[in-house]
C-alpha cells in the first residue's frame, strides 16, 4: 500500500511540480512543426 | 526499502538536469512496479521471515524481475522506450537508475536474489541482509532521502537562479521529496 502512495507522491506530485521548474531541455526528438 | 530508491533518484536528478524527475522517480522503482502485476497473478511472491511481515523481514522472490538478467532487460527496455523522448544520454541514466534498484536492493535483501530468471541452474542466490538490521537499513534509507532532498534543493536553486525565477516551487519540490521520503519510511517501519 505504501509502495502505490510513493509512487503516486514521488512520481505523480513531485514530478508534476519538478516540470515546471527551468530544467534544461534533454535532446531526445523535437516534435515536428 | 521504498523511500531510499526515490532519494537516490532525486540525487541523480540534481547531476542530470535535462532528465525528468518524474521519470528518474519511475525508473528508480521500475523493477517493483514489473513486480506488482507478478505478485498478484502469484508468479512472484513474499515470504514471511519468523511468521511476519514487517519491514524487511521477509523473503521476496522476485525471480524474474530482481534477476540479474531480468534486471538488465528491464532497465534496458526502459531506456530504450525513453531514448526517442529524451536522447541518449538521459535514456541511459534512466537505465542505470533502473539498474541502480537492484544495487539498492543488493544490500538490503536477505539472499532471494537470483542471477538467472526463475533462478534457472540454481546459482547461489545473492542478497547482503542488512534488512537483519532493521535501524541500519532505515538509516541508510532515511539518509538517501536527506541526501536525494538536499542535492535536488541545490540544482534546482540553480536553475532558479540562472533563470531569474522564483524559488517557490523549487521549495516546495524539495519539501514534498524529504517529507514524502519520511511519511514512506515511517509508514515501511510501522507496517
Amino acid at each position: 500500500m505504501q509502495f502505490i502512495l510513493a509512487v503516486v507522491l514521488f512520481v505523480v506530485v513531485v514530478g508534476a511540480i519538478d516540470g515546471r521548474l527551468p530544467w534544461p531541455r534533454s535532446n531526445g526528438k523535437q516534435p515536428r512543426s | 526499502m521504498i523511500a531510499g530508491h526515490f532519494g537516490f533518484a532525486a540525487m541523480v536528478k540534481a547531476r542530470e538536469r535535462s532528465a525528468p524527475l518524474w521519470m528518474l522517480m519511475l525508473a528508480s522503482v521500475w523493477l517493483d512496479i514489473v513486480f506488482v502485476p507478478l505478485f498478484v497473478a502469484g508468479i512472484e511472491t513474499i515470504q514471511p521471515v519468523q511468521g511476519r511481515l514487517g519491514y524487511g523481514s521477509s523473503l521476496i522472490h522476485a525471480d524474474y524481475t530482481h534477476s540479474i538478467i531480468g534486471m538488465l532487460v528491464l532497465s534496458a527496455a526502459l531506456g530504450a522506450i525513453a531514448w526517442p523522448k529524451w536522447g541518449r544520454r538521459s535514456a541511459i541514466v534512466i537505465g542505470l537508475v533502473a539498474v541502480s534498484h537492484w544495487a539498492l536492493d543488493l544490500i538490503v535483501h536477505r539472499p532471494d536474489m537470483p542471477i538467472l530468471p526463475a533462478n534457472a541452474l540454481q546459482l547461489p542466490l545473492l542478497g547482503f541482509g542488512l534488512w537483519q538490521m532493521p535501524t541500519a537499513s532505515a538509516a541508510l534509507e532515511l539518509t538517501l532521502v536527506l541526501a536525494g532532498a538536499w542535492l535536488y534543493w541545490r540544482a534546482a536553486r540553480a536553475v532558479c537562479l540562472k533563470a531569474q525565477r522564483g524559488m517557490r516551487l523549487a521549495v516546495i519540490a524539495t519539501l514534498l521529496i524529504a517529507a514524502s521520503g519520511i511519511l514512506i519510511l515511517c509508514l515501511d517501519l510501522t507496517s
